[in-house]
């Protein structure tokens, strides 16, 4: 920028806009045609020269924008474009030669992929189609440099030799100076550019067309630079200032909106920077304001802070305005955020945390006034007033959101929870940026937002680690990955923290209930089970609202999982019962809307209610869920109902496996089980029979394994621990079922049958005698059940109940009496009553009488 | 077997036959007796005197949903018809009905042996068992209706209150009417031969001890029935006392308008005009008692027979007891 080249010429420019300041030119070329005029004398040589370098300066152009904006698939894209348009051109690159102009590009290309390459830091900030751009844009730029070897050497060497011509004109001019200083960074391309020229210029060599580019972007900067001049007299900042046009020019869309932004020559100071944030914040909300266009304005703003040093706090003040505008797009609160808004956000808040990391004297918050900000004034600490908490959290929000209006089984919901890991990365950060500045109440919501995204997940790692298979790690991400800390750890950590800190009662409960969630998905029941009773919820949680209602049933649900897999079907059938008795699993799990509800509702329940679906990825398998249940449901009730054959007030353990069967009886024709349920139910026949072996086949066969057994970590362990009580459960059954028909039966005999071991037969056996479920004593000598033959037989039973049912009877009719209507009839006497209270006397005596034969 | 007699009993009824006569040929010999549907069938026969002689009978064809629009009448009148061309008699004299475990009483059965009965006056319906019967004792019983009952299904008044009127009970609703069975010579000969010529171990069937299987069926039915005279009689229940609410409030109404009347009569001023009261209080709709009293009428059948079964099969037992004692000691 020095004034070494304000000399150059504006002839290409289009809009000429700056003809009229044109001065003489300082070069001497001949084929530099000062204007339009002059110019149009060699037209017929000109054209198609003209005409194709156009294009590629064009495409030029917008590569080094897009260098500037670190947009790697931009670059790739024009890259090609490049490639192509000059093919095109080759008639006439071979007859004139390789333009300078493209060369240039080329080694400034190469220079800075290297650079971006090398960059570690700032690749990992990349995103994925920017990271995977680069990675083929710089393959592709080597392969193709190498045709231009000869040309980026020497051109290189131009460089080197031109910045100590820049450096003398640095010495000449002292304004001109700081400004590049200033700019030096962004522009230095620009010197480069410079250099290259007056290079051309002292050797003359070059090309009509190069020196024509040249002159071209010459005049551009030229341009400004009159315009600066003329600044320079007001003020320095006005310098500064130039670098911020610069800079916003840059970006194509915001050319337009330079003019809405300052007036020109306005001074850019911080004062005026909020002043103009106050206005454009103004407009938010409004009717008719374009929300659009406004997010690009706080972004233009957020340029020109940057750019004129206007300090962190007022830009810390602008990106959370462009956040919270980036929210306020959708003024639908159901609506979710389009994934362009969703990547920018993400950037935002990403930056945003940058600046706060770096700059320890921020302070920000949500309790500071407005009028109390403190945001220029650089030796204080900022004061700004906003809450990155609530960001995040809202951020965390319309990623719910997001993932909850995809298609669950698309490729798109794939990708959009990859984002899960920025999510988790940006509240890590914000975790430990409150740590350390945050007050308890902050550090204990972002707590719960952790604990919210680590819950459900399970941790194979520590899962692998305590298997002892930690060793076998392929590749380094695993190994990294595995060095991470346990989520049990952090888990524990979070929780307590917010046990012991937390003042609403809401977060402790969300908490307790994630930690709960979590040791049931790793199987560590008892810690669980403690944790839930200890808490009390279960006396309370109808108090709670809808998202922590279907926070505790997706709670319950683990537990009840959980303690299937640790064998103990008692509490896995009672914590499974609540869910599956009113058949509306998948509402109270929020894992989808049950049609049959539709009317019921009106639109507006509906929208709420599918706002509070959970995301497909956290899903409880419902099969899974039904399975379990049935199964424990079955391992309880059919030893049960064997025991109470003939009771006349039996009790179902569970409604829906009684349904279950019954839907199974109803069949006609019974083919071979197709459906989990009807797996179930096919065991459950085989069962009452006491036939373990086929009751084993239909629950533990290929298709239950994929359907559900598979869907355990512990697969095997799980299956062990189902034969193992499908023997036992079996066992009982048989004994309760046939034990009429046996005088004794030899425990031995007992344990081949089932193939469990004498002392489980024994323990099982002496369990059912204590309980007086079984009539036998055991005789110890010849390890036989012998039984007593007490038990009532059926005739005996039906006349219990008989008996039962006529006292129910009588004192319905005894309450006829009451109502002193008188006798009707005389259709009942009490000498008929007792005629058959003396029937079941002897039919007793009767049965008795036959037991002793 | 058909040869056993009923021996008539002493008492007297007031009704047109006294006694039936059965022909041994008479026997509703069908084959769906052996399972568990209900047959039915005509009787034909002739009055002598106050004896009632049934000399054939004939089923009425087994009803299946596809031929709905099969005319009974028409079959019925075809059927004796062609009775009549063989020479054999004619007279329609009622029908017959199988049972199980005597569970007969029913609303059915209460229509149609009342139409029979209202167009013959001396029909009779036939209970068959065939069950108990092929266990070895003829189950074979005449019924009629009581006239008082006739008299009620005649003015088809079921309340409580007619019932009470007519004083019936369960236990007089059906009449017996005592059988005897009379058999041609020939047919005698033939029983007597058979009888000698069956061996010692056909008979034993009435010596069969177990009993469990025809208690527990009789027993599960009677329970059926107890739990619906439970259902009926909660049902009487509470139409007892919500008439008895109603009524206490219309009590409370009157009383209230005498008294308002009474203050305006000393006020000089005209009383109050009279209001439908039974428009105001519309009672409940009482239950029908009908079904109730059949319930008990066929629970007292069930004891009956449960009673005769376990007393036949008490004295069964100590036989055998007795048996086996002499077996031991010896």
């Amino acid at each position: 920028m020095s004034r070494f080249f304000a000399t150059g010429s504006d002839s290409e420019s289009e809009e000429s806009s700056s003809a009229d300041e044109i001065t003489p030119k300082a070069t001497g070329t001949t084929f530099n045609k000062p204007n339009k005029e002059a110019f149009t004398t060699n037209l017929i040589l000109c054209c198609p020269l003209r005409f194709r370098f156009e294009e590629l300066t064009n495409i030029i152009k917008t590569i080094r924008n897009a260098m500037k904006i670190r947009d790697m698939s931009k670059c790739l894209e024009e890259f090609e474009q490049l490639y192509r348009a000059f093919l095109k051109s080759k008639t006439i690159v071979d007859k004139e030669g390789v333009p300078q102009f493209y060369i240039r590009l080329l080694a400034d290309l190469e220079d800075y992929l290297n650079q971006l390459w090398e960059d570690k830091e700032g690749k990992k900030k990349m995103n994925k189609n920017n990271a995977k751009a680069l990675s083929t844009l710089r393959q592709k730029i080597r392969k193709y440099n190498k045709d231009f070897e000869t040309e980026i050497a020497s051109y290189k060497e131009v460089l080197n030799s031109s910045t100590n011509v820049i450096s003398l004109c640095r010495c000449q001019d002292e304004e001109s100076e700081s400004d590049d200083d200033e700019d030096s960074e962004d522009w230095g391309s620009d010197s480069v550019d410079s250099g290259g020229e007056s290079e051309d210029n002292e050797g003359a060599a070059a090309s009509l067309a190069v020196v024509f580019l040249k002159k071209y972007k010459d005049g551009r900067r030229k341009r400004h630079k009159k315009i600066e001049q003329v600044e320079e007299e007001v003020d320095e900042d006005g310098e500064a200032e130039e670098g911020g046009w610069e800079k916003v020019k840059g970006g194509v869309p915001l050319v337009k909106e330079k003019p809405k932004m300052f007036a020109k020559g306005t001074e850019i100071n911080s004062a005026v920077v909020i002043k103009k944030l106050t206005e454009i914040l103004q407009a938010r909300g409004k009717k008719g304001t374009d929300r659009a266009a406004q997010i690009e304005l706080l972004h233009a703003l957020s340029g020109i802070s940057n750019e004129n040093n206007l300090g962190q706090g007022i830009l810390v003040k602008i990106k959370f305005n462009i956040i919270a505008s980036l929210y306020d797009y959708n003024t639908n609160l159901a609506a979710f955020m389009k994934p362009e808004m969703w990547k920018k956000c993400l950037e935002c808040i990403d930056e945003l945390l940058d600046i706060l990391f770096e700059n320890n004297n921020i302070f920000i918050g949500e309790n500071i006034a407005e009028d109390s900000e403190n945001l220029a004034i650089s030796d204080q600490p900022f004061r700004v007033r906003g809450c990155i908490l609530t960001l995040v959290e809202r951020m965390d929000e319309e990623f719910t959101k997001i993932m909850q209006n995809t298609d669950p089984h698309s490729q798109e919901y794939v990708d959009n929870l990859k984002d899960e890991g920025r999510v988790c990365g940006i509240i890590d950060r914000l975790l430990q940026y409150l740590e350390s500045k945050g007050s308890t109440e902050e550090v204990c919501r972002i707590y719960l937002r952790r604990i919210m995204h680590t819950y459900y997940k399970f941790d194979y790692k520590a899962h692998r680690r305590s298997l002892g298979l930690q060793g076998e790690t392929k590749s380094e991400q695993d190994q990294e990955e595995s060095e991470g800390e346990d989520s049990a750890i952090i888990m524990d950590r979070l929780c307590k923290f917010i046990y012991a800190k937390d003042r609403t009662d809401r977060i402790r409960t969300c908490a307790i209930l994630c930690h709960i969630y979590h040791h049931a998905l790793h199987s560590r029941w008892y810690q669980a089970r403690d944790l839930m009773l200890m808490s009390h919820l279960q006396d309370n949680i109808q108090h709670a609202d809808p998202p922590v209602q279907i926070l505790y049933n997706r709670t319950m649900v683990q537990l009840g999982i959980c303690a299937f897999r640790q064998g103990m079907i008692k509490d896995a059938h009672n914590a499974l019962l609540d869910i599956q008795s009113s058949g509306r699993a998948k509402e109270l799990l929020g894992q989808g809307l049950l049609m049959r509800n539709m009317q019921e509702r009106n639109a507006e329940q509906e929208k709420i209610e599918k706002r509070r679906q959970v995301p497909f990825h956290m899903h409880i398998n419902l099969e899974l869920l039904e399975c379990v249940y049935l199964v424990s449901a079955m391992l309880l009730e059919i030893p049960y109902m064997a025991a109470h054959e003939f009771d006349a007030r039996r009790r179902m353990i569970s409604k829906q496996f009684h349904h279950q069967l019954r839907v199974g009886e109803r069949q006609p024709l019974l083919g071979p089980p197709e459906s989990m349920r009807e797996h179930v139910v096919a065991a459950s026949k085989a069962m009452k029979m006491g036939d373990w072996r086929t009751c084993h086949s239909f629950i533990i066969n290929e298709k239950m394994n994929s359907k559900v057994w598979d869907l355990f970590p512990e697969t095997q362990c799980v299956r062990e621990m189902l034969v193992r009580k499908i023997q036992e459960e079996s066992l009982r059954t048989y004994l309760f079922t046939y034990s009429s028909v046996y005088d004794s039966i030899s425990m031995e005999t007992l344990s081949e049958m089932f193939e469990l071991e004498l002392p489980t037969v024994h323990s099982i056996i002496s369990k059912m005698i204590i309980n007086e479920e079984l009539m036998a004593s055991l005789d110890q000598p010849t390890q036989t059940v012998v039984m007593h033959r007490t038990e009532p037989t059926s005739l005996q039973n039906m006349a219990l109940q008989l008996a039962e049912k006529l006292g129910g009877l009588v004192e319905n009719n005894e309450r006829v009496f009451d109502l002193k209507q008188g006798v009707y009839g005389g259709y009942f006497n009490r000498g008929q009553y007792l005629a058959k209270i003396q029937l079941f006397e002897y039919l007793e005596s009767e049965g008795a009488k036959k037991s002793q034969y | 077997m058909a040869s056993r007699k009923e021996a008539p009993s002493g008492k007297s009824l007031d009704s047109p036959v006294r006694q039936i006569q059965i022909e041994g040929l008479v026997r509703p010999h069908h084959q769906a007796l052996q399972g568990s549907e209900v047959v039915q069938g005509v009787l034909l026969g002739l009055v002598v005197e106050d004896r009632l002689e049934i000399t054939n009978c004939f089923p009425f064809p087994q009803h299946t949903e596809d031929d709905a629009d099969f005319d009974e009448v028409q079959y019925q009148m075809e059927m004796m018809r062609s009775l009549r061309h063989v020479n054999i008699d004619h007279l329609h004299v009622g029908w017959y009905q199988s049972t199980f475990y005597g569970s007969f009483v029913s609303r059915a059965l209460l229509d149609s042996q009342f139409s029979y009965q209202h167009a013959i006056e001396e029909s009779v319906v036939l209970i068959y068992d065939p069950i108990k019967t092929a266990q070895g004792s003829l189950c074979l019983k005449a019924y009629r209706l009581t006239p008082k009952l006739m008299e009620i299904c005649r003015e088809k008044d079921f309340s409580a209150d007619g019932l009470k009127k007519a004083s019936v009970g369960y236990e007089n609703m059906f009449e017996e009417v005592p059988i005897v069975i009379k058999n041609s010579h020939l047919i005698n000969v033939l029983l007597w031969e058979l009888e000698d010529k069956s061996t010692a171990a056909d008979k034993h069937e009435l010596l069969n001890l177990s009993s469990s299987t025809h208690l527990e069926k009789s027993l599960q039915m009677l329970m059926d029935r107890v739990d619906e005279m439970s259902q009926d009689i909660v049902k009487y229940n509470n139409y007892c006392r919500s008439l008895s609410k109603q009524q206490q409030q219309k009590h409370q109404y009157i009383q209230r308008r005498q008294q308002e009347n009474a203050q305006r009569q000393s006020r000089g001023e005209p009383p109050l005009p009279e209001e439908d009261l039974s428009k105001m209080f519309k009672p409940p709709q009482p239950p029908p008692r009908m079904d109730t009293l059949l319930i008990a009428s066929q629970l007292s059948t069930y004891c009956q027979t449960i009673k005769e079964f376990t007393s036949q099969n008490l004295g069964k037992l100590f036989m055998a007891e007795a048996l086996q004692g002499t077996s031991s000691y010896s």
